[in-house]
């Protein structure tokens, strides 16, 4: 039953996927411009356009290249760049990694920090814990990244000259130097990702507590703590753990304005640089990560779900 | 203009004034080179300035390059714009960040001084025929590329080669289709025959493409410039080394890193933090924060970069030509320049050669003022009440002009519809196409050029579609003029032809504008790009 379940699950997600393949490449495909016509810019004549675009086989019709492009997908093969000619996935491997890098930090200073304030807020509801909590996550979830960056960035860089103002990445620093180059992008998403998490988790368990089986326990004169740590948490990890998969998700692929203002090379910059260049076959392979990103921790947080809610194994 | 660095300031030469016996000879060779070219090229105006240079650097006190280069020490520039489409290709270089790493890593046949004039860098001697048809350049002996082979005629030759030929992709094509042929007429000796005379040759071999290249490969990192390459990623950063081996003094700094800060605002904060000491185009919005923060500064190079609005003269209404007078007469530049542009930038005159083209700039054409009696006057001879305006920021300050311009057409009762389009697929969809249009040119190295490539009939880039048969006949007869005078007096009739007769408005020239942390010294002034032209690598150093 519940292998039947997750298989259906990933099927889902299969379909998903080829369905955003197809809208993904048609969207690439009707932008305005072409790739040859960007690469030369201002100094394209009708000679070297006809010449760079027959080099980059951009005269046959759009679905035989969609078809090429998906066999080579599934293949593993993700082509070349238009504009560079190297291969996308050396493009892509280096700044995936340090989008995951980035991701994981974040993910890891933040899930165990939005979880405890979170559960701290809704074990004591109308506190000034929970008041102090819920006025600083309203504040911030309404306040734009690039915002919390660029503040940052004034007072931390250039007034008081703590931290670099870039996440330069030479390649050879010590940890105390990553540590720093790093440390404003960290800040800023942990900031941006806590609030909203922390938010949700206290939601979620609040709205359990207002079920009848809490109110059972709380006759039964079953200490609060307790009832939240053992009853609640488990019932409400669900909703936690789909808002955690959301978070984790934007952290691979919405950064970018963060990856922008720090100057970060991951994977969301190079899909701006994609964009800008019109290096198709790169958007192309960047977009599919992306949704692949999303659709796999959707799957995970479903099953999640799932294995903590025996409710959700029955289909109704 | 007062603002216009001192033209005998000459980068390429700059290190040398502390005259080492290795460094003598290196002058003396220089200034060889300006006799034997002044022999053949006295018809050449630009040649009195190159001996001036020369000599001022052996009266070693007189010259602009007090200070003595320091040795040592690293720096990182970020440029504006870089991406997976980053270049080791010469012949497809098209971005400052490619044009850099150009510099630092090849030599050209010729480098350009800040002046422009040719100076002699792995061609010891240029020499042309009686009338220029012909170029004859001796190739520097012993220079070795970083694989440790040695520099022959067959490189250049072969470097030369690429950008000519139907399959060639070179983004000088159609500029060097001027040459013929390039033949190796010795080991060290190559010939190249001319199509047509061609007095401005050596000035084009200096440009950021006309990079000399291993043979057989394309560039790859292996040149034979100061600095070698470490490692390169596209989109990410470069990183080079100081080239121990160069054939002259070479570079001061030991290393330098070179990427791109996109953000317009995360580049200057990345500069005025210390963590790049060079940063490139800043934002008009930021000067004031630039010029008030201590440590770094704004460099700002008048330079021929301009923004225009093309009147298509094969369309309506640019074809009138009273219209586009009036489009002229609207244009209020004084305050394009001290409003828009802050104070960096040059009035221009609806032609695009300027001061910084050196002896070639008609100065005794008169300037177009602002008057809207006249711009009302020839708008209702033209029978012309309203137009429609495709403005995209193509430039600093070219949709502001627009809406200034929009202001002052509505005072005098002219509706100028300013139709904004993002730069994203502009040059595909509207340059060219629609009437009205905004432009940008970058700054060519001579007059010759940068009038040819939009004037000359039938050019590939005629943006106005004006087409004048006198225009394409002195573009051709000025290049074989050696007498400066009657030289001089071409370049002002073409001049005078495009401000009265073409289609093209121009308000405005924008200043080269970056910024520079104060410990970096000896930044060449070339006005042809970013940073000196990208001249830095080799003559910048740091004072601690």
């Amino acid at each position: 039953m519940m292998m039947k379940m997750v298989l259906r699950r990933i099927l889902i997600g299969i379909g998903t996927l080829w369905v955003v393949s197809v809208l993904v490449f048609i969207g690439t495909s009707i932008l305005p411009g072409d790739v040859a016509q960007i690469i030369l810019g201002q100094s394209a004549t009708p000679e070297t356009l006809a010449a760079l675009r027959a080099e980059l086989g951009m005269d046959r019709p759009w679905f035989v290249r969609y078809f090429d492009w998906l066999g080579n997908l599934v293949t593993g093969d993700l082509g070349t760049s238009k504009a560079g000619g190297a291969s996308i996935s050396s493009l892509i491997a280096g700044r995936l990694g340090n989008t995951m890098f980035l991701a994981g930090i974040v993910a890891a200073i933040s899930i165990p920090i939005s979880v405890a304030l979170g559960l701290l807020a809704a074990m004591y509801p109308g506190t000034w814990l929970d008041r102090i909590v819920t006025f600083a996550t309203l504040s911030l979830i309404s306040v734009p990244e690039f915002f919390i960056a660029t503040f940052m960035v004034l007072i931390l860089a250039v007034q008081l000259h703590w931290l670099p103002a870039i996440a330069y990445l030479s390649g050879n620093e010590s940890g105390w130097q990553l540590a720093r180059a790093l440390a404003m992008p960290v800040i800023t998403l942990v900031i941006v990702v806590s609030a909203q998490m922390i938010r949700m988790t206290r939601a979620g368990i609040l709205n359990v507590m207002n079920s009848p089986y809490i109110e059972m326990a709380i006759l039964k004169g079953v200490p609060r703590r307790r009832i939240i740590l053992r009853h609640a948490l488990f019932n409400a990890i669900g909703p936690i753990v789909n808002v955690i998969a959301l978070n984790l998700a934007y952290l691979v692929s919405g950064v970018v304005i963060v990856e922008t203002i720090f100057a970060y090379p991951g994977l969301a910059k190079l899909m701006i640089d994609g964009v800008q260049t019109r290096d198709l076959p790169l958007v192309q392979a960047c977009a599919i990560i992306f949704c692949a990103t999303y659709v796999v921790l959707i799957l995970i947080a479903d099953i999640a779900s799932i294995l903590s809610n025996p409710r959700l194994r029955q289909p109704k | 203009m007062s603002k216009r660095v001192d033209p005998k300031f000459n980068p390429a030469l700059t290190s040398y004034n502390d005259l080492s016996q290795k460094d003598k000879e290196l002058v003396e060779d220089a200034i060889r080179t300006g006799y034997s070219r002044r022999s053949v090229l006295k018809l050449l105006a630009a040649t009195g300035v190159t001996l001036a240079t020369a000599q001022n650097l052996l009266s070693t006190g007189g010259s602009a390059m007090a200070a003595t280069p320091k040795k040592g020490g690293s720096l990182i520039m970020s440029s504006n714009l870089h991406g997976p489409d980053d270049q080791l290709d010469p012949a497809l270089f098209t971005s400052t960040i490619d044009y850099t790493r150009g510099r630092a890593t090849y030599n050209s046949l010729t480098q350009l001084g800040n002046d422009l004039a040719p100076q002699p860098e792995l061609a010891t001697e240029f020499l042309p025929n009686d009338d220029a048809s012909e170029w004859t350049f001796k190739i520097r002996q012993g220079v070795k590329f970083h694989d440790g082979s040695t520099l022959t005629a067959d490189d250049v030759v072969y470097s030369m080669r690429r950008h000519q030929g139907e399959a060639s992709k070179s983004v000088i094509k159609s500029i060097m289709a001027t040459v013929k042929e390039w033949k190796k007429t010795g080991e060290y000796e190559v010939k190249a025959i001319l199509e047509s005379p061609n007095a401005d040759l050596p000035v084009l071999l200096g440009l950021f493409q006309s990079k000399i290249i291993k043979v057989d490969s394309d560039g790859g990192g292996n040149g034979t410039g100061p600095f070698k390459m470490d490692s390169f990623e596209p989109g990410v950063k470069s990183v080079h080394s100081r080239n121990a081996d160069y054939w002259r003094e070479g570079a001061n700094l030991d290393a330098i890193e070179i990427t791109a800060i996109t953000d317009p605002v995360a580049r200057v904060n990345a500069l005025l933090s210390g963590d790049v000491q060079l940063a490139t185009q800043i934002d008009p919005k930021a000067i004031r924060q630039v010029e008030s923060t201590d440590g770094v500064s704004l460099s700002s190079i008048p330079a021929g970069l301009y923004m225009g609005i093309c009147a298509l003269k094969n369309a309506s209404p640019g074809e009138n030509d009273d219209f586009v007078k009036g489009l002229q007469y609207i244009q209020d530049r004084e305050r394009i320049v001290s409003k828009i542009l802050k104070g960096h930038g040059t009035v221009g005159n609806d032609q695009p050669i300027m001061s910084a083209h050196g002896a070639d700039f008609c100065s005794e054409l008169p300037q177009r003022e602002y008057d809207p009696d006249k711009a009302k006057f020839h708008f209702k001879k033209a029978g012309i009440s309203s137009a429609e305006l495709y403005a995209a920021p193509v430039v600093a300050g070219v949709v502001d002009a627009c809406l200034l311009a929009q202001a002052n057409c509505a005072k005098i009762g002219f509706d100028l519809q300013v139709k904004r389009v993002p730069t994203d697929g502009y040059w595909g969809a509207v340059w060219m196409k629609e009437p009205l249009n905004t432009v940008t040119w970058n700054m060519r190295p001579t007059a010759n050029s940068q009038l040819a490539i939009q004037f000359a009939p039938g050019a590939a880039w005629n943006d106005t579609f004006w087409n004048n048969d006198r225009m394409g006949e002195l573009l051709k007869t000025s290049l074989s003029e050696l007498d400066p005078a009657k030289r001089h007096a071409m370049y002002c009739e073409m001049q005078t032809l495009v401000h009265e007769n073409s289609g093209m408005v121009i308000p405005a020239h924008v200043n080269i504008l970056d910024g520079i942390n104060d410990k970096v010294k000896g930044m060449p002034t070339v006005p042809l790009g970013q940073l000196g032209g990208c001249e830095w690598p080799e003559f910048a150093w740091l004072d601690a």
